[in-house]
């Protein structure tokens, strides 16, 4: 009896951690629950970095963290996963076609000086390339009848930006020495520029860039990925110094949204390695929402139908199997907490599914306890040998789906992992509630209570003793 | 109730073999029209999902249901004409796409493109998934081995506590259960376009587990019986062993399925076929345990005992 009431000062204190733990913290859902964005960005290699090393990848991953942050995004988080991909999730964001034109844009700025002798090779250029992106657009207004055509227009337009790269001097300076980016509306017109500041060695760059070509009628091009922006020509009264101040602006006719996007991409710097956005999961914040609340709704009836149904089936040990229960379910979600699972749509479903596995311990116990009453042992041996014999079987089937669960971490993605992490937890806290609060509370009841031990049929209707 | 699984193991033996079969033939013929067993999703091949209601707090913006001969037009327009739509929705406000992987920009214009069409759509409850088809193929060989791992962890388990034809017999059953569990929603992929999801290979993956389960406690019953009863014989041992474990086995499965139908019939969306899915292994799993794994380690251990025998009555 003193072993009884030592169990369950423990299970008191447990629950009492239990309690403070979800009043104190909270569980963080899944996108798929509160809704939000989630992308995954593949780094790829190019022609002269052909491997990926921890470093690049890294420094890939700060970049796309300053971009994140100029989103403006609440709480977002930005993770490498494996050796050459980050995950970046984005929650509640509102624009998930911004985050990604912003996340997945390589934004190489480079400033390059005209070459000499190249004025009017550079004004024919610049004319045909004018002429081409007319031409695409008109055929774009019926895109699938001139589908052949566009292709061929985009392929000269290629080949045009190419041969204007190659008429300018290779770049002086670029994006990485910049130090402000952000837009704002051009003097003329509704269109917006991006106005820029250079830290100090890009400032006396900058200013050298502009002397060389200060009154020379040569451009300056702003590329931006290798495509020229714009290429003003820099007045002769600079001749002497150059531009100073180190001040910028870029206008290349932008509309609101393309400044915007063009400063964030600017400030969140030049990415060392092309990226791709290969996986985009976004879900609504209202749908998100229907859906936590139906799986809520959905879990609670299932587990009250449970509930009644070992009362009803199993009396007395199904009532207090209720109680474990309840006190399982309690723990398991403060190791949630505590273990910082995020709750997912299929974290729901283990949790579900390790409720079905508590419910088995228990189902197991007192089948075996009735089968000792049966038998014609005395209820106090009958629950003791009930959880001796049945704990083999628990054990077994138990560390299977232990195993399963593991092979489901180490090899599976983010979803998959997820549900092995919460059905693991719950058949391990499972494991617990059965074997340590069931077993006290039904000894309790049967030690404490004598006209409890006087009534089996309290643990099993009709009970018949055979010889 | 008392069960004689010995006596008809040949009919349940049959029955479990014809259903593998169908389920087999079920693959094949969804093999020949998608190239893959089960109607994929793009989870496994690749591509763009666009899920998206009007917004009806506008007025007048639902008034009329989004048509679906108009959104083809969209489609083609766009140059995708291997795109499907679907509307769904009470009053038809619900539209969902899917494409080849569109890039940010062919989603955006589509999408302007739609609304430009049917009127403004409500930004909190778009839904996107786009998957790139390497992605795709990773998650399921990822998926595919995390199933043999586990395979392969409870052969070594089972084979510790038990024996070697314990497990071997184990895995048979489970075989059994995720097949025709897959084979049900390879015909449902056929019949009412059902696709696989990555939820269904974790609903495969439990399935398993729970499986094995089942045919735990009754090999550890079997082993039990098998040790206070030496003399009996082997079938009389499964039998009995089978029959102890009957009400367990029926009320663990109910009570293991009762949430899960309660999901399948309130949860939201991406849940029911989840569900589904598991409430079938489930009930395969039960029976499996009970019909199959034991009925074929009795019919194993009696062989293995007349090949044993045999040099002794031919010596005689």
């Amino acid at each position: 009896m003193q072993q009884q009431r030592t169990a369950i000062a423990l299970i008191f204190v447990l629950l009492i951690g239990a309690l403070v733990v979800l009043t104190q913290l909270s569980v963080p859902l899944g996108l798929d629950l509160r809704g939000g964005a989630q992308l995954t960005i593949q780094v790829q290699t190019t022609e002269e970095i052909t491997d990926i090393t921890q470093d690049r990848l890294e420094s890939v991953k700060r970049v796309i963290q300053n971009r994140v942050d100029g989103l403006g995004v609440s709480e977002p988080i930005v993770q490498t996963v494996g050796g050459d991909r980050i995950s970046v999730q984005l929650p509640g964001v509102s624009d998930p076609a911004q985050a990604e034109r912003v996340l997945g844009g390589t934004a190489q700025l480079e400033f390059r000086a005209q070459k000499e002798g190249t004025d009017q090779e550079f004004q024919e250029k610049f004319l045909t390339r004018d002429q081409l992106e007319a031409q695409l657009e008109e055929l774009r207004e019926n895109s699938e009848e001139n589908q052949a055509e566009i292709e061929e227009t985009l392929e000269e337009l290629d080949q045009v930006n190419q041969e204007i790269l190659d008429l300018f001097e290779p770049a002086a300076l670029t994006g990485s020495q910049l130090e402000q980016a952000r837009a704002q509306p051009a003097q003329a017109g509704n269109n917006w520029q991006v106005q820029i500041r250079f830290d100090q060695e890009g400032g006396s760059k900058f200013a050298e860039l502009t002397r060389n070509i200060a009154g020379t009628g040569r451009g300056l091009g702003i590329f931006l990925d290798d495509e020229l922006v714009s290429a003003p020509t820099v007045s002769s009264q600079y001749a002497d110094r150059g531009i100073t101040g180190g001040s910028a602006t870029i206008s290349g006719g932008f509309t609101v949204q393309e400044a915007e996007d063009l400063a964030i991409q600017l400030r969140g710097g030049s990415l060392p390695l092309p990226v791709e956005i290969v996986e985009n999961r976004t879900v609504g914040a209202t749908l998100g929402q229907e859906s936590i609340q139906r799986s809520i709704y959905a879990s609670l009836s299932g587990l009250i139908l449970v509930l009644v149904f070992m009362g009803v089936y199993y009396r007395l040990p199904g009532l207090i199997a209720d109680l474990a229960l309840s006190i399982y379910a309690l723990l398991t979600f403060a190791a949630y907490v505590l273990v910082g699972v995020t709750l997912t749509l299929p974290g729901i479903a283990g949790f579900i599914l390790s409720i079905g596995m508590a419910v088995d311990a228990n189902v197991l116990i007192f089948e075996r306890t009735r089968e000792e009453l049966r038998a014609g042992k005395t209820l106090y041996r009958a629950v003791e040998g009930g959880f001796y014999r049945a704990f083999s079987s628990i054990l077994d089937s138990n560390v299977t789906t232990l195993i399963a669960c593991a092979a489901l971490f180490w090899l599976g993605s983010g979803l998959v992992r997820g549900f092995a992490v919460t059905l693991a937890i719950g058949v391990l806290i499972s494991l617990f509630t059965a074997l340590t609060c069931t077993r006290t509370f039904l000894l309790f009841a049967v030690l404490g209570f004598p006209t409890i031990r006087k009534k089996p049929e309290l643990f099993c209707p009709n009970l018949a003793v055979q010889k | 109730m008392k069960l004689n699984v010995i006596k008809q193991r040949y009919f349940w033996w049959l029955l479990s073999a014809l259903t593998v079969i169908i389920s087999l033939l079920a693959m094949i013929v969804s093999y020949l029209q998608f190239e893959a067993p089960l109607r994929p999703s793009l989870d496994f091949v690749g591509g763009t999902r666009l899920q998206l209601e009007l917004d009806c707090s506008i007025p007048q913006n639902c008034d009329e249901p989004i048509a679906i001969s108009e959104v083809q037009e969209i489609l083609e327009a766009q140059g995708l004409p291997d795109a499907r739509a679907q509307v769904f929705g009470e009053n038809e406000t619900g539209l969902s796409i899917r494409a080849q992987t569109l890039d940010v920009e062919e989603r955006s214009e589509l999408q302007d493109a739609l609304e430009a069409n049917f009127g403004q759509f409500d930004p909190t409850t778009i839904q996107i998934d786009t998957v790139g088809p390497t992605i795709g193929e990773e998650l399921f060989t990822s998926g595919i081995l995390a199933l043999l791992v586990s395979f392969f962890g409870i052969i070594v388990y089972i084979s510790i506590r038990f024996q070697l034809d314990y497990a071997i017999f184990a895995i048979l059953a489970l075989f059994h259960d995720a097949l025709i569990t897959a084979g049900v929603f390879s015909i449902l992929g056929l019949v009412a376009m059902v696709e696989v999801d990555s939820l269904f290979l974790v609903a495969l993956l439990t399935i398993i587990g729970f499986s094995v389960n089942d045919t735990v406690v009754i090999y550890d019953r079997i082993r039990e019986t098998g040790q206070q009863e030496p003399e009996a014989s082997i079938a009389k041992v499964v039998d009995d062993a089978v029959n102890q474990t009957l009400t367990r086995s029926i009320n663990t499965t109910l009570t293991t399925i009762l949430p899960l139908l309660a999901i399948l019939l309130f949860g939201g969306e991406t849940l029911k076929e989840f569900a589904l899915a598991l409430i079938i292994g489930f009930l395969l799993g039960a029976y499996s345990s009970i019909f199959l794994a034991s009925t074929l380690l009795a019919w194993w251990r009696e062989r293995q005992e007349t090949t044993q025998q045999k040099p002794f009555s031919e010596q005689v």
